[in-house]
């Protein structure tokens, strides 16, 4: 046995939302039984972007908001690998707000993870894009990634867990992940994670948290329907959880299975000069 | 020099033009000047053809072929005095005594139905001029319409006869001019940019993301025809941000990895490109340099970001710049970088200019004896057998670590940006901190001697230096040539590593000559800069020929800056 990096403790504050979303990707990890060496953490920059270093994963610890397209780019590198992306909200919906919605039309195979504190913890508090009016001074309108992912018209699944219910986040983070290994495209779970300390909100998440697929008409594949039914608890001052958005046929509309079929990818394709003699005689001939 | 609105198919003449030279053995070396617009605005492009090898833009125009008067008044200035004009009369007359105009766009408007046929005709009219052989010139319009299927092919022969007939009743045209032969048939015309996108296939790059930008787009065009043949794949990124991050991930996860940009979106790479070099990832990036800062003149030409790129990004890392200076060296040079990058796990950027990506040029085919593979020490599954333990960061003799990308069965590891330890594991301990940084550091002195070499020219006793590197090489060349003929001896010295700068190989050029003329595109002497930096000793033998004005430089332009010349 060959040793690789150990993990190291997590950075985080006792009672941080993190954990159960680090013990949930430890539970599924194990559930589908993914090997260490084919699951790739790519972390944001962020308290929650540290995600990685407290696994035995293949971590890369991305730029402040690129996380997204490193993970895009490793998926389609290499198909086979398991790819998971996590950061929070300053990291996903400020600086990598760009990467964000163009993930959803891109539609490839791995699972975003956004840790969603509505706070900037590491910078000690800071409001973010999701924070609520008032929240440190902030002025402006909170953003609602559920409904932006929604309003994307591609086959992803979407969904937001919370990190007080962590059992119900494991089976989430597993459907998403089988998803991702059907190759039919980009999983997005959005977790509440609570800021213990700039911005406790355990208690009142807790109490407004619905999950909608207990709400009458419930139905993850029609987008109409859950546009309605997200809007209507969210106005009546709730926050829907749970499975938002799945496409109803199993098709493998993965951006990596678009692209390159059954071959096994750049990354693990033969390079030799040897074995593409032939193919390159072919290519510089036909340059006249 | 064929000028007129964009639109008017002044390129097609020229492509006709660099055709018909092709047919008959010789060199071609075309150059475009289009502004950034879809249509209208000015255009012009100008041939030159040669029984010798070029790599410039000839400094006087022979013949100009004008659509409009906006194209005389830019053309008739690099007029040679032998020189002749052909316009389409249709909308203006020109006043000048060499010339001739015939309405091209009505001659062919009445039996074709559209005037756009007019530049075929205006090739017809130049084909009599130059004294052109009529069953080659035909085949010519045959070849480049056949594509385009049976109405667009004959109603181009019809223009062709049209212009030709125009031109043979004229008195004085026919046979003012004559074309020779040549025997170079075993050349290709290229770019610098098909050339990169050719040399990346064949050194094993199979991951390519961009972003458009003028004129780096094509290196991402012609990628999309090649690469998924090779089961490789290119995408159209969001912006530069994501491309030069997706090629991040790419390359972590083992795969060769190019994007191509130019000024602007390199700015936004930065940060990226300061990663790959601290987290040891392998990426190359393409700079093809046009006009700037900010968007500049996004279709002309410059060498402006020599001293962004040597000191790219906050912080320090190690990074290869080389430089390529015609699509052959864009070939090899870009299998070199592949192989630099993966060996030495840093960014290696391949320094292009303008002239050199856009301008198409007869060229040798490319070889593919010379290129190799080499894929450093990136460890394979019985490497990984023999393993006790996996450090991604590993320190080694070289600073170059063993990898494993992952997927490797038996281990993992953590990459990242961070300072780290050997493990990837974030370290802020100050000795490590001294070792890592000495570690990378220290990959740039430990390659020197793998770096592609630097070139000399001319006489090695020479006491008159030139320097130069990308497009700039050709006029260099000539100049070179010219004063050899009239007695006075040169020496060249070609930069093909920029940085880290070969001290090893200019100081001992720069011993042997007096004085040392640095050619580049730029207001402030970049490259001069530089090597005053690292060869302070010779400062005072430094002297810069400066350019930039949005063209490449004539060699008069050269000549006229040298005093020993005059």
């Amino acid at each position: 046995m060959v040793q690789s990096a150990k993990p190291v403790a997590p950075i985080w504050c006792p009672g941080c939302g993190d954990f159960s979303l680090l013990a949930a990707v430890k539970k599924a990890a194990a559930n589908l039984k993914i090997p260490a060496h084919d699951l790739v953490l790519v972390g944001g920059i962020g308290c929650s972007g540290s995600i990685h270093n407290f696994l035995e994963v293949n971590g890369i610890h991305a730029l402040h908001g690129r996380l997204l397209a490193q993970a895009i780019g490793v998926k389609l590198a290499n198909p086979h690998l398991t790819v998971v992306a996590a950061g929070g909200d300053g990291d996903g919906y400020a600086i990598g707000m760009g990467h964000f919605m163009h993930a959803f039309k891109k539609n490839t195979s791995i699972l975003y993870i956004v840790m969603n504190n509505e706070t900037y913890g590491l910078t000690k508090g800071q409001p973010s894009p999701t924070s609520q009016i008032g929240f440190e001074g902030n002025v402006e309108a909170p953003f609602d990634a559920i409904l932006s992912a929604l309003s994307i018209p591609a086959p992803n699944f979407i969904a937001r867990t919370f990190s007080g219910d962590p059992k119900t986040m494991t089976a989430v983070l597993e459907e998403a992940v089988r998803f991702n290994h059907e190759h039919r495209g980009f999983a997005f779970v959005e977790d509440l994670s609570p800021c213990v300390t700039y911005n406790d909100t355990y208690k009142l998440w807790r109490e407004k948290v619905v999950d909608v697929s207990k709400l009458p008409g419930y139905d993850p594949t029609d987008r109409k329907t859950m546009f309605r039914l997200y809007l209507e608890t969210s106005e009546a001052g709730k926050i829907p959880i749970g499975i938002m958005h799945r496409p109803a046929e199993v098709v493998r509309a993965g951006l990596e299975t678009k692209l390159l079929g059954e071959a096994v990818g750049p990354a693990r394709s033969d390079i030799s000069l040897a074995a593409n003699l032939g193919a390159y005689q072919k290519l510089l001939a036909g340059v006249a | 020099m064929i000028g007129g609105q964009g639109g008017d198919g002044t390129l097609t003449v020229s492509d006709l033009l660099g055709r018909y030279f092709r047919k008959s053995g010789l060199y071609v070396y075309t150059s475009r000047n289009v502004l950034s617009r879809i249509r209208g605005g000015h255009a012009d492009a100008s041939v030159r053809a040669s029984r010798d090898p070029i790599s410039a833009v000839k400094p006087e125009v022979d013949v100009l072929v004008a659509f409009d008067n906006e194209a005389v008044e830019m053309g008739r200035a690099e007029l040679a005095a032998h020189g002749y004009v052909i316009y389409d009369s249709t909308g203006f007359h020109v006043d000048l005594p060499n010339s001739a105009g015939f309405p091209f766009a009505t001659l062919v408007g009445g039996p074709l139905g559209q005037p756009i046929f007019k530049n075929t005709a205006a090739y017809g009219a130049l084909s009599v001029l130059l004294g052109f052989d009529p069953v080659k010139t035909r085949a010519v319009i045959e070849e480049r319409f056949q594509r385009r299927g049976g109405e667009a092919l004959e109603k181009n022969l019809k223009a062709l006869e049209i212009g030709r007939k125009a031109a043979l009743e004229a008195s004085g045209l026919a046979g003012r001019f004559s074309v020779v032969e040549g025997d170079a048939h075993d050349q290709i015309l290229t770019t610098g940019n098909q050339a990169v996108a050719l040399g990346f296939v064949v050194g094993g790059g199979r991951f390519f993301a961009g972003y458009p930008i003028t004129p780096a787009t094509e290196v991402m065009e012609y990628l999309q025809r090649y690469l998924p043949a090779f089961g490789g794949v290119v995408r159209q990124a969001e912006d530069e941000l994501a491309a030069i991050n997706m090629i991040i991930g790419a390359a972590y996860a083992g795969a060769r990895v190019m994007t191509s940009t130019s000024g602007p979106g390199l700015s936004l790479m930065t940060e990226g490109i300061g990663q790959a070099g601290t987290a040891e990832v392998p990426v190359v990036i393409a700079d093809c340099q046009r006009v700037g800062p900010s968007t500049g003149q996004p279709t002309r030409h410059e060498q402006s970001d020599l001293s962004h790129l040597v000191n790219l990004g906050h912080g320090e890392y190690p990074r290869f710049v080389i430089a390529p200076s015609n699509p052959e060296d864009c070939f090899g040079m870009t299998i070199d970088a592949l192989n630099l990058a993966e060996k030495w796990r840093l960014p290696v950027i391949l320094l292009l200019d303008q002239a050199l990506c856009q301008n198409t040029t007869t060229s040798a085919r490319f070889d593919l004896r010379a290129a190799r593979v080499d894929r450093g020490q990136r460890l394979t599954a019985a490497d990984v057998a023999q393993l006790t333990e996996y450090k991604a960061y590993r320190f080694t003799d070289t600073g170059a670590s063993p990898y494993a990308p992952p997927g490797t069965p038996g281990l993992w590891a953590e990459i990242t940006g961070n300072e780290h330890d050997e493990w990837g594991h974030v370290s802020v301990n100050a000795a490590n901190r001294v070792r890592m940084m000495k570690k990378r550091m220290g990959k740039m002195a430990q390659a020197r001697d793998e770096l592609p070499a630097t070139r000399f020219f001319g006489e090695a006793s020479a006491k008159i230096g030139l320097i130069g590197y990308g497009s700039t090489s050709g006029p260099i060349l000539e100049t070179q040539a010219i004063l050899a003929a009239r007695g006075i001896p040169t020496r060249y010295l070609q930069a093909r590593t920029i940085f880290p700068v070969p001290v090893h190989e200019i100081d001992p050029f720069l011993q042997s000559v007096d004085v040392a003329y640095v050619v580049e595109h730029n207001y402030t002497g970049q490259f001069a800069r530089l090597l005053r930096e690292f060869l302070p000793w010779h400062h005072a033998k430094l002297r810069s020929i400066l350019k930039y004005d949005g063209y490449s430089f004539r060699t008069p332009q050269i000549l006229g800056e040298i005093p020993e010349a005059r």
